[in-house]
């Protein structure tokens, strides 16, 4: 007898989904997986790893998951599914201590000797530097020129004071809403609670002096500096425009800057290719942040990111080929500054960025006084979930200066 | 009484205009934001756009956006709702029959244990879920994370309580005598089900149908856990979130994708709107 | 015998499909999720979770941004269920009265639930931050061109009310509008004969016949309040905050969104499996016990 319609239909379904299964076990094994989490150079990686195959035969799929949606979360899915990735990012110790076991180091890599930046444990390098990034308080050079500031006095708590106090009283003549473009909001927790916040943990120390998170990590806050460092915070909010502190999104903060409505911005050189896109023209350059009391010379530079090897991995010299032939061969320059426009954390690199704030990075980098990324070396979620509420709240007067002071004190108690 | 009458119609008629047009502003703001580049939309986000011929570059910049993958997330859409809803309808269909027509304790038991995913929600489950499709994979060898075939596992698995429940109740008041008939004509059991069960639940199947495909289309978190973000295979609310999940908030970008991911559910809804409503219609007071 | 023997064939061929993936997809990790609630662990592959008790459930318990986002859930579900009931009831009276084009407006007011929650949340999102500045710049009303909509805690609930009812309305509409349709003409013609006004043919016929519609569509929207996610992701992310007892806490992280955020920012995945747990225990209390009390009450009617 004939056989309904719908049995078929049902046995069509179910061959289908066994055929689906027996595809997709074995395919894909001579590719390097890499998964990325920026969104803004992912198809420039992309075209990169395209050239690299054309050139290598070695096949590079680049994967990007990045932003808000919570890139560390996805990374998470992503080694409980059947293809983990061969290369993916970590931001520092939080993610070292997440994925240790996960790890393979790098050993005689070429690109070692090249960068001071590279992450190491014990010794052992793990991350190769994705880009170097840093962030202070960028100024739009016609404005505050035509308010009659020196850039050289915006290195302390007085000096900006001053400063803004003019710049405040010239607002119409300026044509600002505000002084500073800053923003608190939910959206832009990673501003307060990792950027700014990190000048508490490592503004006015040497490269690479960790006493203070140390200390935090142990429970213990310096509540001298946490009451300076609250001083600068209140600061910055006294002078940005409300609408944009407590619930701007990247677009309003950059936006703020960008259409000359605010002298200053408090973010880092990534903003460059959406300024230029929006073609945007005036000159501007970093000055650093007077995070706490005392005199200034530097800007907070570091990696922000590095790719590290899955030791679980057919794949890892294939993977250290691609990495090694990025830092090492000149079309991966080309790739690293013209393309992606990032400042490489190479030495080796001859080619200088085209946009100006990264240019002004290179400015300091070179001048070699700088202030250490410490803010990825924090517990999972402290920077943005635990603490950037606080600043929201401090913005939005809720709580004033004080109670701001004694609940980051309190949530630094916690950690113990 | 009949003046009053048509005075009461058009206060009625203008109420319901007025309520109507409130209804479609968003997408008002949607189609006119759709048109603007990002500067343009944050000195005006209300004015029409200075020139319409922007919302093709717009269009242009989502569907060849890496992280949009607009046709091929279109096609993972497409491909995962359909066939989730023709295997849940029909595999709860061929459940709830044999659960109506066995008399026996299991047969009890096992509508309960349905009955009881009705009312467990998806949060309690999602994380255990993938922690098990990890286990499928290492002892049985099926890939069912980031893959077609596992997502659409789960989503029979959460569509079926409610299918079952749907199709047992619409199964008890069909006579039994209808199969017992054909039965002494020499028909199988499963030849029964599928040539006079089936036309018979015809109607419930398309409102079952209906709520899953609103349900599945638009679904977030389980696509999130199951395919993973950024991801080969991602759905159009992955790709969206992928896209104006990032940090750069392009509004401009943003209301043009979501002009494109609605589009095809709303043609969908506009052609087939007559059967849609009739359907829910139908299903919903069952 | 045989035949028996038959019939067991085809009873568990018929039922394996939907049963099989049921049981894996949702009750085997649901019992999981029970064990899981009770141990440390972390969803990394290879690293056996060890049990640890009530520990999570304790630690859940003395966290006060979980006790402000369980009453947080709470006051927006309500006021969800009645801005969604109240919406939908009002479009159904329209469109099932003498006017033209019904169907057109039946469609539009239920496109928005073709929307998802996701893509929703952002359109929204767009609307409060700069449409409505904008419309009041346009009117020249400063209170509204200077509303920050999603700075205040309060404002922001009302804009997830509004975001959820412009979503959800238009679909239990149609569950109004097939129940309004079964009232009987030939009752309210009568009623009208006999001289009844609008407000006794509503209190009399109309609101007994729908009381059955009544039950589902409580039960959706509460349940749908309730374990609401992609809207609040989109839209507010969490934010504002508000203070709560001293504390600074997020207050659109409803609980969904606060077990999503424990499991995965915070990386605690067992607290969030036991936040879980209590969250379906509190739902399944509330909604068993809403469709008891409501099918009660459809009886005495």
């Amino acid at each position: 007898m004939k056989k309904s319609l719908a049995l078929i239909l049902v046995l069509v379904l179910a061959l289908a989904m066994l055929s689906g299964c027996s595809q997709s076990t074995s395919k894909s094994e001579q590719t390097v997986v890499i998964y990325q989490n920026k969104v803004e150079i992912g198809e420039q990686l992309s075209a990169f790893a395209a050239a690299y195959t054309e050139e290598t035969g070695v096949k590079v799929t680049i994967k990007t998951s990045g932003g808000d949606t919570p890139y560390a979360e996805n990374l998470k899915a992503e080694f409980q599914s059947d293809r983990q990735p061969d290369i993916f990012v970590i931001e520092g110790m939080g993610g070292y201590n997440t994925w240790a076991s996960k790890l393979a180091p790098f050993e005689g890599d070429e690109w070692i000797d090249l960068t001071s930046l590279e992450f190491a444990v014990d010794g052992k390098v793990y991350g190769f530097p994705v880009a170097v990034e840093a962030w202070g308080m960028a100024y739009n050079k016609d404005l505050l020129g035509k308010a009659g500031v020196d850039p050289a006095t915006l290195n302390s708590q007085e000096g900006y004071k001053a400063a803004f106090e003019k710049i405040d009283a010239m607002k119409a003549e300026l044509g600002i809403d505000s002084v500073v473009a800053m923003a608190a909001g939910p959206d832009m927790r990673w501003v307060t609670g990792l950027h700014n916040f990190n000048g508490y943990l490592s503004a006015g120390l040497e490269y690479g002096d960790t006493t203070v998170l140390d200390k935090m990590l142990k429970g213990e806050p310096d509540m001298t500096r946490l009451t300076e460092y609250a001083d600068w915070v209140e600061l910055l909010f006294n002078y940005s425009s409300e609408s944009v502190l407590i619930t701007g999104n990247y677009d309003s903060q950059v936006g703020q800057f960008a259409t000359g409505k605010s002298v200053f911005i408090h973010q880092g050189n990534w903003i460059d290719p959406w300024l230029m896109d929006n073609g945007v023209t005036f000159p501007m350059a970093f000055a650093p942040h007077a995070s706490v009391k005392g005199e200034f010379d530097g800007i907070f530079i570091g990696a922000p990111s590095f790719y590290v090897i899955n030791n679980e991995s057919q794949n890892q010299q294939a993977a250290r080929d691609f990495l090694n032939y990025m830092a090492t061969n000149e079309k991966g320059h080309n790739y690293m500054v013209n393309e992606a426009k990032m400042v490489p954390a190479f030495t080796n690199v001859k080619l200088t960025p085209s946009t100006p704030l990264s240019a002004n990075v290179s400015e300091w980098l070179a001048k070699g006084t700088a202030y250490t990324w410490l803010q990825n070396d924090m517990p999972d979620g402290f920077g943005m979930g635990t603490i950037a509420p606080l600043y929201e709240s401090f913005g939005k007067g809720d709580i004033n200066k004080q109670q701001f002071i004694d609940q980051l004190a309190g949530k630094i108690i916690e950690l113990k | 009484m009949k003046k009053k009458k048509t005075i009461t119609t058009i206060v009625l008629q203008i109420i319901t205009i007025t309520f109507f047009l409130l209804t479609l502003f968003p997408f008002f703001i949607v189609v006119i934001n759709s048109a603007k580049a990002s500067l343009e939309i944050i000195t005006d986000p209300i004015a029409f756009p200075a020139h319409w011929g922007q919302i093709f570059i717009n269009i242009k910049t989502i569907w060849s956006s890496p992280s949009i993958r607009y046709a091929s997330s279109v096609y993972a859409s497409v491909l995962i709702t359909v066939l989730s809803l023709i295997s849940i309808a029909v595999f709860s269909a061929m459940a709830a029959w044999v659960l109506v027509r066995t008399k026996t304790r299991m047969s009890t038991f096992i509508f309960l244990l349905f009955i009881c995913g009705l009312i467990i929600p998806f949060q309690v489950v999602m994380f255990p879920l993938v922690a098990l499709f990890r286990v499928i994979n290492e002892t049985i060898g099926i890939n069912m994370l980031r893959t077609y075939h596992g997502m659409i596992f789960a989503y029979i698995g959460f569509g079926a309580p409610l299918a079952v429940f749907m199709f047992h109740g619409f199964i008890k008041s069909i006579p039994v005598e209808l199969e017992e008939a054909a039965l002494i004509d020499g028909c199988s059991k499963p030849q029964i089900f599928f040539k006079i069960i089936m036309p018979i639940l015809k109607p419930i199947f398309v409102t079952i149908c209906i709520l899953n495909a609103i349900w599945i289309w638009n679904d977030f978190l389980l696509p999130s856990l199951i395919l993973g973000v950024g991801q080969d295979i991602q759905t159009i609310p992955l790709a969206i979130r992928a896209f104006a999940g990032s940090f750069v908030k392009k509004w401009d970008l943003i209301m043009t994708a979501v002009l494109m991911a609605a589009f095809p559910i709303v043609v969908g809804f506009i052609i087939g709107q007559k059967h849609i409503i009739k359907g829910m219609v139908a299903g919903s007071i069952k | 015998m045989k035949k028996q023997k038959n019939d067991k064939l085809v009873f568990w061929l018929f039922l394996a499909p939907a049963l099989i993936s049921f049981l894996v997809v949702v009750i085997i990790p649901f019992i999981m999720g029970l064990y899981y609630s009770m141990t440390d662990w972390t969803a990394i592959a290879g690293v056996k979770p060890t049990w640890v008790g009530l520990e999570n459930y304790k630690a859940m318990f003395s966290d006060t941004s979980f006790r402000y986002s369980f009453m947080r859930t709470f006051l927006f579900t309500l006021l969800s269920v009645v801005s969604i009931n109240v919406v939908a009831l009002t479009f159904a009276f329209l469109v099932t009265r003498e006017i033209r084009f019904k169907n057109l407006y039946r469609a539009g007011f239920f496109i928005p639930n073709l929307i998802g929650g996701l893509v929703l949340g952002y359109i929204w999102q767009f609307i409060f931050k700069s449409v409505v500045p904008s419309v009041g710049a346009l009117l020249g009303i400063e209170a509204i061109e200077n509303l920050l909509i999603l700075a205040d805690p309060n404002w922001t609930l009302f804009g997830l009310i509004l975001a959820f009812t412009w979503q959800y309305a238009g679909y239990i509409m149609m569950i109004y509008v097939a129940a309004l349709l079964n009232v009987p003409q030939e009752l309210l013609e009568a009623s009208d004969i006999d001289g009844a006004n609008f407000w006794q043919k509503l209190v009399n016929i109309t609101i007994p016949m729908i009381a059955q519609a009544f039950t589902i569509t409580s039960f959706l929207t509460l349940v749908n309040s309730f374990k609401q996610f992609d809207i609040i992701l989109a839209l507010t992310n969490g934010g504002p905050t508000a203070m709560y007892k001293d504390q600074v806490v997020n207050s659109t992280e409803l609980l969904a969104l606060n077990i999503y955020n424990v499991a995965f920012k915070y990386n605690n995945m067992a607290e969030g499996q036991a936040r879980a747990i209590i969250f379906f225990l509190v739902l399944s209390i509330i909604s068993i016990g809403q469709v008891y009390y409501n099918k009660k009450k459809e009886v005495e009617m």
